[in-house]
């Protein structure tokens, strides 16, 4: 059957999400007459083909649609709607996100793109470094292992007949591989010169399932008879290799094997055998050793490791080589044997510290130099004295009487100086750096805001509320007009000087606003909201100003030329 | 810092001191001014180690005549190489001009580098492959034969060249040696670390090493024999001390033993047969030895020592070998009347309790082997095998065991039972008979060190009551004191859970631990603790069967998958070079952030020794109260033993071992004031007064009336409160009258107000 049906007639399309129960996509027609096509796919990679075309599709009628009606109709309003560029669901999502997430944003966004002032990607332009981050960050990010113990595979019976039914997914697989050695090198050796790789699953699961049920007769039967079955069910060998081979690393204040060697208790038969307190093993049996809580040890550490191969998990053959290639290199970068001691004995003394009984360790300082102690004191002693004299007075302007001429030749001292000796050490230690600078931060912005008051509260804090947030806004749209204002500069197409046209019209808005905001306000904050308004307000005055000149310039330009730009 | 304690400098490595340090200390000093032995309990967590070092080991710089020594005994291995860290912390803080020397020793599994004696897995493979290269008879043969034909030892050999010129030549510059330390200075050197370090102790000022050396008479018997009476021996962490002590002199023997003793036997008349056909004279000047009375050969070459006399100094006759003994095959037959005899023993179907009394007749009547001949079996067996020149030590452990028995049996009459059992109780279906020489009274195996030694410190967290203890290990302390904790902020928080949140009671008594409820509750409360607990978390289990139980019922309920969606979970096994890659892997996943949980068992490996102090422990869980196994046929005898000498009630006793234990678990979360820590008894029965009153002291005063019937969204809701409150800042010091933590200041006026009172 075949359906035909014109693009012009659908309105929209909804789609079911990737993972859930049925590949769905819905197209839908006229929000009024209601209807539409629902296409369900066989997998979610097919559907997600045909949503990408339709979404286009659809965005490209309708940037025409929409171009259209806004000169049939708004004829000021520039396209809003219009897709300058065709962006991927991806990148829709990481704005949309970034949108959640700062309700700033949201707000800028919402007054200026969909407002018309400023188009998508105009807006987006100059937050480019915000969506390279973002982007970045997501693809250095790696899973790691699941904490769940994949491994473990639990087998499901149907209740009816005695089939037991093992489901393996590349994530178990790939878990498997990091868990069990053994299985790994069988894998590696078996499949597929020996076998299929689904016999040796099935044979895997067999071993599983025997152990699963503690039958340690029938294992030691089927193994004696299988010998790949055997591997399954057998001591793992590499593992033993590799805890012996990293007992040696271990930190001394823990090692207990160490106590093995040392305890003459220890003697077979010396001591106390059967104890109260004492516990003997059960029988070793060699296919009854493997525990739960080996494996739970196991699985705890390969997690820790962490993931080490960057395969995506879909072919086990390539997973299980690139595992193996990831053990090798691991081998082989393996740290010198000194080097690790020298960090566990460091390790270890940092451990035998009491914290609490130290004395508090202090910042590092560089030593105070003072070339001519007779200026210093001096000028120390007029600023005590200067600090008496004026109580009020804070910080007095310092005596800036360089003449241009030797302040120039004191600056190319300094430069040729660090030029020849290169400025291998900070002038200020980093940590001190950051104390000072957070001591002065608090005084610098309760001076901004506290006019002789308290010191705690900033002006903001004692406006209305509304007035505030209204201020803040206009603050950051005001910030977002100009950085996009004076981005456009020199206008050059006839686009830019579109664009500077709307924003120089969204900024005379504004400045009515605030103007309006000045007037409005109560008489006792009239003078601290002019002082806050005041250099928004020039700000904008600068802008405006810039404006016109070129406008001058430009209708000069203009004059000469009468058949220029169509304005 | 630097202050005076009556007339003595104490130099101490760190800025402040916490007062009951300071007190400590104090006691300390008077128990060595007395001269006299000493039970100290203080509380984990307030740098006891460090104090008892620094004290010590300025009193010896105070009173340089006649110079004091320090033996310094801990448990474990890796307790060595902590000690031995906190004492090269204060070394730093010594005068130049003081330095002192301290080592750790250990066997030579620990502190080999020959490559080829390292090569053998076990410590008595290293011993017998370094025996068969630095035995006398084997230097004597290499150095007649052309070289490179018969192998030795080069470390040993370099060593022992230096070492002839003198005792100064080889004399190690005043320092700290850990184990790592001596290897790294043997291969260096091209010296045998562990005869360097077996020489060393003799000038050494600090020695450090395990309890076994001093307490064990076969080690004793050749470590510690030399020590001068001027020593200061401190146990730490001693409160399994009297478990040590009965270890000591215990032995066990089974089919196994008795098997491999008959080959031992075997080859023995082989090697007898051999020299007779080729060097009778050396079994002639033997006997010519033994009749002179003369057991040992005098004067042993260091590498010959073998393991010493199982029976105490005091005790060992100093009398000719028996006639009937002094010719090596008539002493072989006396080992085969033996083994047969014990053989025969070993078959029987019911558990036979023996005192050794009855045991002595009935070997002399049905074996022919008098108490004398017994007692000196060990000690004919030493001097047989040098004759014999037996080098591969590890092979004859069998007929050694089965000696070292004759010879405690022949020695001692009273405390001590033979024990005879088919199978092990607690698995009735697996055949495994033993014959187990069980020694009942801790006082015999301590009794020398407090006879010979000046000072004896026994110290510990966990010493509650503390008046058992010397009636336990029979000793007259001069001073025994336990010590509270003096904190800023209640930074511990020990909770008594009795029920789970259903309300029904949780306990791992024995007909309640394998209820499903009781299980599923003990889920509960662990996974509950799991999601509100930042970093490591540990559990205690009261034995390793129930800890499997219950952790594969866990894993059955789905309840260890919930669990480690939030934590990862490691778990102690028997098997030690596991369970210390875990524990390595779980301090990594507390560094890192990741959180994890730890499974450990009490009495176990990891409950003796491993803190789990600040992020490496916030929380302790104690499943259960880790009560003995009651039915034990030994700790009945034992039990018996305790009430009829010591007049020490069975359940008190009994309880006081599971609580010393408990408290020995949680005790470990918490390492310094700064740090912090929870601990959850979770059984009704700690509720109980009589079982709660055993806890030690610091953790009693903490436990609040409010906290002792808790269930678990309780215990959830205080540990929650605790958290938060615990992440405030705080002032460290201390306020106003009750100062946690003082300076060299406030000591300094300290003493300044105790001059004005007197």
């Amino acid at each position: 059957m075949k359906l035909n049906v014109d693009f012009r007639n659908i309105k929209g399309h909804k789609f079911s999400k990737d993972g859930s129960k049925q590949a769905l996509l819905n197209l839908t027609q006229d929000s009024e007459k209601g209807g539409g096509y629902i296409f369900e796919f066989d997998n979610f990679s097919d559907r997600n083909v045909c949503r990408d075309f339709v979404g286009k599709v659809l965005g490209k009628f309708q940037a025409m649609m929409s171009s259209k009606q806004n000169e049939q109709l708004v004829p000021e309003k520039p396209a809003a709607t219009v897709h300058g560029e065709q962006l991927s669901t991806t990148e829709m999502e990481l704005r949309m996100k970034l949108l959640r997430e700062d309700s700033e944003l949201q707000k800028l966004h919402k007054q200026f793109v969909i407002g018309g002032v400023l188009t998508e990607s105009e807006f987006w332009a100059t937050r480019k470094s915000l969506l390279d981050d973002d982007a970045q960050r997501t693809a250095k990010q790696r899973a790691g292992f699941k904490s769940a113990m994949l491994a473990d595979v639990r087998p499901s019976t149907d209740g009816r007949t005695n089939k037991v039914t093992f489901s393996l997914t590349p994530e178990i697989i790939h878990q498997i591989f990091a868990e069990k050695p053994a299985v790994h090198r069988a894998f590696l050796n078996f499949v597929p010169s020996k076998m299929t790789e689904k016999d040796f699953w099935t044979k895997y699961c067999r071993a599983e399932y025997l152990h699963r049920t503690k039958n340690s007769v029938a294992a030691a039967a089927e193994a004696a008879e299988d010998e790949e079955l055997a591997v399954f069910l057998k001591h793992d060998e590499i593992l033993a290799n590799e805890a012996r081979h990293k007992i040696r690393r271990v930190d001394p204040t823990l090692d207990m094997e160490a106590d093995i060697g040392d305890d003459y208790i220890h003697l077979p038969d010396h001591g106390i055998l059967r104890d109260g307190s004492k516990e003997t093993a059960d029988a070793e049996n060699e296919f009854a050793r493997r525990t739960l809580s080996q494996d739970l040890n196991r699985h705890a550490a390969v997690v820790l490791e962490g993931r080490a191969l960057d395969v995506e998990l879909g072919d086990t053959r390539t997973a299980a080589e690139a595992l193996a290639r990831s053990k090798q290199a691991e081998l082989s970068t393996e740290i010198s044997d000194e080097k690790t001691n020298q960090e566990r004995m460091e390790k270890v003394s940092r451990m035998t510290e009491i914290e609490d009984l130290q004395a508090p360790c202090s910042l590092p300082f560089a030593p105070l130099c003072i070339k001519d102690p007779r200026e210093y004191f001096d000028s120390q002693q007029a600023n005590a004295f200067k600090a008496l004299g004026d109580t009020g007075g804070g910080i007095t302007p310092v005596d800036c009487s360089l003449k241009t001429e030797e302040a120039y030749i004191y600056l190319l001292e300094q430069i040729s100086e660090v030029k020849v000796r290169g400025l291998n050490k900070p002038v200020v230690q980093p940590e001190a750096a950051l104390k000072v600078l957070n001591g002065l931060n608090p005084y610098l912005s309760s001076t901004k805001y506290h006019l002789g008051k308290n010191p705690q509260e900033c002006v903001l804090d004692r406006l209305p509320n509304r007035t505030k947030d209204e201020l803040m806004h206009h603050w950051t749209s005001i910030q977002e007009l100009l950085r996009h204002f004076w981005s456009s500069y020199p206008v050059t197409t006839a686009y830019l000087y579109n664009k500077v046209l709307r924003l120089k019209d969204a900024m005379a808005q504004i400045y009515h606003k605030l103007q309006e905001i000045k007037e409005s306000v109560q008489s006792d904050f009239r003078h601290q909201v002019s002082l806050l308004v005041q250099p928004m307000l020039q700000a904008l005055d600068a802008a405006f100003a810039h404006y016109d000149t070129e406008q001058q310039k430009r209708s000069v330009k203009s004059g000469n030329k009468p058949n220029g730009f169509v304005q | 810092m630097k202050f005076l304690i009556d007339d003595v400098t104490v130099y101490f490595p760190y800025d402040y001191i916490y007062p009951e340090q300071y007190e400590y200390m104090v006691e300390l000093k008077r128990a060595l001014d007395a001269r006299g032995h000493c039970l100290l309990e203080m509380p984990t967590g307030t740098g006891k180690t460090v104090a008892l070092l620094s004290l010590i080991s300025s009193y010896a710089l105070a009173r340089p005549s006649p110079p004091l020594k320090l033996l310094y005994c801990t448990r474990t291995v890796h307790e060595m190489e902590k000690t031995l860290a906190e004492l090269r912390l204060l070394h730093s803080h010594l005068p130049p001009t003081h330095r002192s020397l301290a080592l750790g020793l250990s066997s030579r599994k620990n502190l080999c580098v020959n490559p080829i004696a390292l090569s053998s897995a076990s410590r008595d493979s290293v011993d017998s492959a370094c025996r068969r290269l630095t035995a006398s008879w084997v230097r004597a043969a290499a150095a007649e034969q052309p070289p490179g034909a018969v192998p030795t030892c080069p470390f040993f050999e370099a060593y022992d060249r230096a070492a002839s010129s003198g005792p100064d030549a080889v004399l190690l510059p005043p320092g700290v040696y850990t184990l790592g330390d001596l290897r790294a200075l043997g291969r260096e050197k091209g010296w045998c670390p562990y005869f360097l370090a077996r020489q060393m102790i003799r000038y050494a000022n600090v020695v450090v090493y395990s309890y076994q050396y001093l307490l064990d008479p076969k080690v004793a018997g050749i470590i510690s024999r030399e020590m001068q009476r001027e020593c200061v021996v401190v146990f730490d962490e001693a409160h399994n001390i009297d478990n040590v002590c009965i270890e000591a002199l215990s032995v066990s023997v089974r089919r196994q033993t008795l098997d491999g003793a008959t080959r031992n036997l075997h080859r023995m008349a082989q090697e007898i047969d051999r020299f007779k056909a080729t060097d009778a004279s050396r079994l002639r000047a033997e006997y010519n030895r033994l009749v002179e009375g003369l057991a040992q050969r005098g004067n042993l070459a260091l590498t010959d020592a073998w393991l010493a006399n199982p029976a105490l100094p005091d005790d060992i006759l100093k009398e000719a070998v028996p006639g009937n003994i002094r010719r090596a095959e008539h002493f072989l037959s006396v080992l085969r009347r033996l083994v047969q005899y014990l053989k025969g023993r070993l078959q029987t179907e019911n558990v036979e309790t023996e005192r050794p009394v009855d045991f002595v007749a009935s070997v002399s009547s049905q074996a022919g082997i008098d108490q004398k001949m017994l007692r000196f079996c060990y000690d004919r067996l030493h001097s047989l095998m040098l004759t014999l020149e037996i080098t591969d030590t590890d092979e004859f452990l069998h007929i050694q065991t089965i000696c070292d028995f004759a010879t405690l049996v022949g020695t001692y009459m009273q405390g001590f039972s033979i024990i005879i059992e088919p199978f092990d109780e607690r698995m009735p279906h697996i055949p495994d008979p033993v014959l187990q020489l069980s020694c009942h009274d801790a006082s015999l195996a301590i009794k020398p060190v407090f006879d010979r030694f000046q000072s004896v410190i026994i110290t510990s967290g966990t010493l509650s009551p503390i008046d058992l203890y010397p009636r336990l290990l029979n000793f007259n302390p001069v001073i025994s004191r336990s010590f509270t904790m003096s904190l800023t902020r209640d930074c511990i928080c020990p909770m008594v859970l009795t029920r789970g949140s259903d309300q029904l009671p949780v306990s791992t008594k024995f007909d309640m631990r394998s209820d499903p409820g009781v299980v599923r509750n003990y889920g509960r409360l662990l996974l509950e603790m799991v999601a509100a607990v930042p970093d490591g978390i540990v559990c205690f289990f009261v034995s390793y069967s129930y800890m499997d139980g219950i952790v594969n019922s866990w894993n059955e309920m789905g309840i260890l998958q919930d669990v480690m969606q939030h934590k990862l979970v490691f778990i102690e096994t028997q098997d030690v070079v596991e369970t210390t890659l875990a524990l390595d892997n779980y301090r990594r996943a507390c560094d890192c952030g990741r959180g994890a949980v730890f499974f450990s068992v009490a009495r176990g490996k990891v409950a003796e020794g491993i803190d789990f102090d600040r992020h490496y422990g916030r929380l302790v869980i104690m499943f259960g109260v880790p009560f003995q196994y009651t039915l034990s046929r030994i700790l009945i005898a034992r039990l018996e033993y305790l009430r009829n000498t010591f007049q020490i009630k069975e359940g008190d006793f009994l309880t006081f071992d599971a609580l010393r234990q408990a408290a020995q678990c949680v005790g470990r979360v918490i390492r310094s004031k700064a740090d912090y820590g929870m601990m959850i008894f979770a059984d009704k029965r700690y509720s109980r007064h009589d079982k709660r009153s055993k806890l030690p002291g610091w953790i009693l005063s903490h436990l609040r009336d409010a906290h002792l019937n808790l269930s678990t969204d309780m215990a959830l809701h205080i540990a929650r409160e605790f958290l938060r409150r615990m992440a405030q800042p705080y002032d460290k010091a201390g306020t106003g009258g009750r100062k946690t933590l003082l300076s060299q200041e406030d000591l300094e006026k300290m003493g300044e107000g105790v001059m004005d009172m007197f």
